[in-house]
């Protein structure tokens, strides 16, 4: 495939992921800073960090709210870090659903956490396809080059 | 050709001052991490990162001077970011930033009052970073300034240089940074030129490059330094005694001096917790005696710590949720604010502490400069003091005439919070303009968080200060006081609330501000609905009723009653009232407080009063002054004659119960007039 219809791929992913809210101008900003920054690598580097740390993040809490007494202070405690790490890389509706569980999660309120996490889940599987296929178009516009 | 190049070489490395600044990003999750650090970057700080607290803080122990800013997350597994917080304020003099997803007031508030010099939310834009480098700055000018304070005279030249500097950089830098283009930045980060200019600046120009080595505050060394103090006493503990008693190497006395400085504020600001929080419990009706005593306690304690006073006292209350004990650090963040404060509202900085004042001769001079600008451009109050100090006669401390002063402030945040009526805000424009006039000041953004961080307690402290150190001075003096305080009506109310704003004995920041909200609560209540009148109004009538409650035995309705009382007042009353309470609140500031407690309850009540309380009282106050005031004097009467002089006139004043009245109710008119 030629690198331009690789990288109309690529942008029409990209504004897709914006357009429908998946991330928010913070990753925006973390792409201007590669291009802008001299820093070829940044964003595949965050997101790809972003991807393991979540996935690590997600199955501790699964495996949290599988306990017979939840610990909700840990519970909320991942939920926040999780937050945080979406909001640095601008997955914005990971971060939403991540502000619902951490009131699920001061409601002490199990189930409602258990769904909350599945939703957390869903969002970030969905990101985590469009990161990978982001990332992958851009080897191959990379190896073109 | 060369030389100037030479110099325009230069000229631009100094342009680029934040370039290279030295920066330690903290979060323990490593995708912040790395977007911060990238974004650090991008601003051309050079970034070191760690993902550990524990990590950085051996890293800033081991080598401190490699780092000029430290940016930490709030939430750690390893340390919460608020301990990192203080251990680095504590033991280094470093300006910390809280970095954070949480951006509830609660947890920001907590970042401020724990010393941190910004608090920013997560995801951290590049704008925010961009700015950072002035909390470099300004922590720089701050410790400048307190150097001075203290007398060392070394740091006039680096502070000078580091004024040129921030001057080139605001002038030459600050166009550049905002017309920066993006091709620009690409220039900047080509890394032979960045690389050349870094070691550049670090040598010549880096603004936090420290002149000496700094002493690590270690525990051990705090303990003993506390030791030393509480041996001393804190108001005799000087550097050079502190110094003397810990014994320990390599320790210079301008480092005590600082660490000193830093532990006083500490103090204040526990007090200052403690005591908003008697309040808030005097207020509410709290009937846990528990907590009333620990609270009086607290109290106590502070005002013990007049002579011989220890961190301990402080620690058993239970009451200082909100700072933990353990939290110098803190005071060290926060150190540098009181300072930029004094160079304008100097006065209420030497008030609250004589020993500060006694340090900080040095710099009288020029800081009773700014004060009087400052003042004059507020009201043109400043014949006040002249007028006191013809009368003066003998000597008492100075302390008094320097709060004579402070009240001078009174009337220009008084005008402009009658003009605003939203009593907080206009404290805080007050202190705006103050800053600006202020010369050299560096401080405003600080200095208002300063206010953000303490003024929510200290509004109310004033209450619960009335609250508790009444008591205190009853213990003393006994009955005669109660019968008339009870049977007080408006007028006397009156004058607890404006005496309570004044009574804490060294609390800087406490007395200016305790000043304004009692000032102002004259002039706004009148104008305002009950219902629309701040809370910290309530807490101080709560104070005020609490003073009573405590003398009566408790009754509760007077909060109430003395609310209602306080929002009637007819708007014709007050010039005469205020006029009569600023000199008792001026009295007060001694740390005299049994003496205060009378001087004020006999210029707020009639003049029947007066002569029951000079009978009854008079003696309290020297028993109860007796220890404080000495050495109050000695410290203070080297100062400077004006101050003497105020001093002078009110301590005659005291001395002669009737022609006080007299005197000061005129004096004090021209002031209510003036509001």
């Amino acid at each position: 495939m030629a690198a331009a219809a690789l990288r109309e791929q690529l942008n029409a992913l990209l504004s897709s992921m914006f357009s429908s809210g998946l991330v928010d101008d913070q990753f925006q900003q973390l792409q201007m800073l590669q291009e802008d920054g001299g820093t070829p690598g940044f964003v595949a580097e965050v997101v790809t960090l972003f991807c393991d740390d979540a996935d690590r993040i997600i199955s501790e809490l699964a495996a949290l709210l599988e306990q017979p007494i939840v610990d909700f202070d840990k519970v909320d405690a991942y939920v926040h870090q999780l937050k945080g790490s979406s909001a640095s890389v601008g997955a914005q509706k990971v971060k939403f659903t991540c502000m619902q569980f951490r009131q699920l999660c001061q409601d002490k309120n199990r189930d409602g956490c258990i769904m909350a996490l599945a939703v957390v889940r869903n969002e970030f599987y969905d990101l985590r396809n469009k990161f990978q296929t982001m990332l992958q178009l851009e080897q191959q516009i990379q190896a073109q080059q | 050709m060369r030389p100037e190049e030479r110099n325009a070489a230069v000229g631009r490395v100094r342009d680029q001052f934040p370039v290279g600044m030295r920066v330690l990003a903290v979060d323990d999750d490593p995708v912040c991490l790395k977007v911060l650090e990238n974004l650090l970057r991008r601003c051309q700080y050079r970034v070191t990162t760690t993902n550990q607290a524990v990590v950085a803080l051996r890293m800033l122990r081991q080598n401190r001077d490699l780092f000029d800013l430290v940016i930490s997350d709030v939430h750690m597994p390893d340390m919460d970011g608020f301990k990192l917080l203080e251990l680095v304020g504590l033991e280094m003099d470093l300006p910390v930033i809280m970095l954070s997803v949480n951006g509830e007031t609660k947890t920001v508030m907590k970042g401020i009052t724990h010393g941190a010099c910004d608090y920013l939310l997560k995801p951290v834009r590049l704008e925010e970073l961009r700015n950072i480098w002035q909390h470099v700055v300004r922590r720089k000018f701050s410790n400048c300034e307190r150097a001075n304070i203290d007398g060392y005279e070394e740091c006039t030249r680096p502070s000078n240089a580091d004024f040129d500097h921030v001057h080139s950089q605001i002038t030459g830098g600050t166009p550049d940074q905002s017309g920066r283009s993006s091709k620009k930045r690409k220039e900047y980060h080509s890394e032979e030129e960045d690389e050349g200019e870094e070691s550049n600046g670090q040598e010549n120009d880096d603004p936090s490059a420290p002149k000496k080595p700094r002493v690590v505050w270690s525990v051990e060394l705090h303990r003993k330094f506390v030791a030393a103090v509480n041996q001393l006493g804190i108001d005799k503990a000087v550097p050079k005694r502190i110094l003397e008693l810990m014994n320990v190497e390599r320790l210079t006395r301008e480092n005590v001096a600082s660490h000193l400085q830093k532990y006083r504020l500490y103090l204040k600001r526990l007090s200052a917790v403690a005591s908003q929080q008697a309040s808030i419990v005097a207020a509410f009706g709290g009937n846990d005696p528990f907590m009333r005593m620990g609270a009086f306690e607290g109290l106590q304690g502070y005002q013990s710590f007049a002579s011989s006073a220890a961190l301990p006292s402080f620690t058993p209350q239970g009451l200082l949720n909100r700072n933990s004990p353990t939290s110098f650090a803190l005071q060290g963040m926060s150190a540098s604010r009181p300072i930029q404060i004094a160079s304008n509202s100097t006065i209420s900085h030497s008030i609250s502490d004589p020993n500060k004042y006694h340090l900080s001769l040095p710099g009288t001079s020029s800081r009773q400069g700014n004060l009087a600008q400052g003042l004059t451009t507020s009201v043109g109050q400043v014949q006040l003091p002249q007028k006191w100090i013809h009368e003066e006669t003998d000597d008492l401390s100075t302390i008094l005439s320097v709060s004579g002063q402070a009240n001078n402030g009174v009337p220009g945040t008084l005008q402009s919070v009658t003009n605003s009526h939203l009593l907080q805000q206009g404290l805080v424009e007050c202190r705006q303009d103050k800053v600006v006039i202020q010369p050299c000041s560096s401080a405003s953004s600080d200095r208002l968080e300063g206010t953000v961080g303490v003024s929510s307690s200290l509004m109310d402290s004033c209450a619960s200060q009335q609250n508790v150190v009444p008591l205190s001075a009853f213990s003393i003096s006994a009955s005669p006081m109660n019968g008339s305080l009870c049977s007080n009506g408006v007028a006397e109310l009156g004058a607890t609330s404006s005496v309570g704003t004044n009574i804490c004995p060294s609390n800087d920041l406490r007395v200016a501000r305790d000043n304004n909200v009692g000032a102002s609560s004259f002039g706004s209540v009148i104008l305002l609905s009950p219902d629309t009148v701040p809370n910290q109004k309530y807490l101080n009538f709560g104070g005020g009723s609490n003073l009573r409650q405590s003398m009566d035995g408790g009754n509760t309705d007077n909060l109430l009653n003395s609310k209602l009382i306080w929002s009637c007042l007819p708007t014709s009353q007050p010039s005469n009232l205020v006029g009569s309470h600023h000199p008792m609140s001026q009295r007060l500031n001694n740390g005299n407080l049994g003496g205060t407690m009378v001087g004020q309850t006999t210029a707020a009540a009639p003049q029947t009063r007066i002569d029951m309380f000079t009978s009854g009282d008079t003696p309290t106050p020297k028993s109860a002054s007796d220890l404080s005031f000495p050495k109050v004097h000695s410290e203070l009467s080297s100062s400077s004659c004006s101050f003497d002089g105020l001093l002078n006139s009110i301590i005659k004043v005291e001395k002669d119960d009737a022609s006080f009245s007299d005197d000061l109710g005129c004096d004090f008119y021209s002031l209510g007039a003036c509001i």
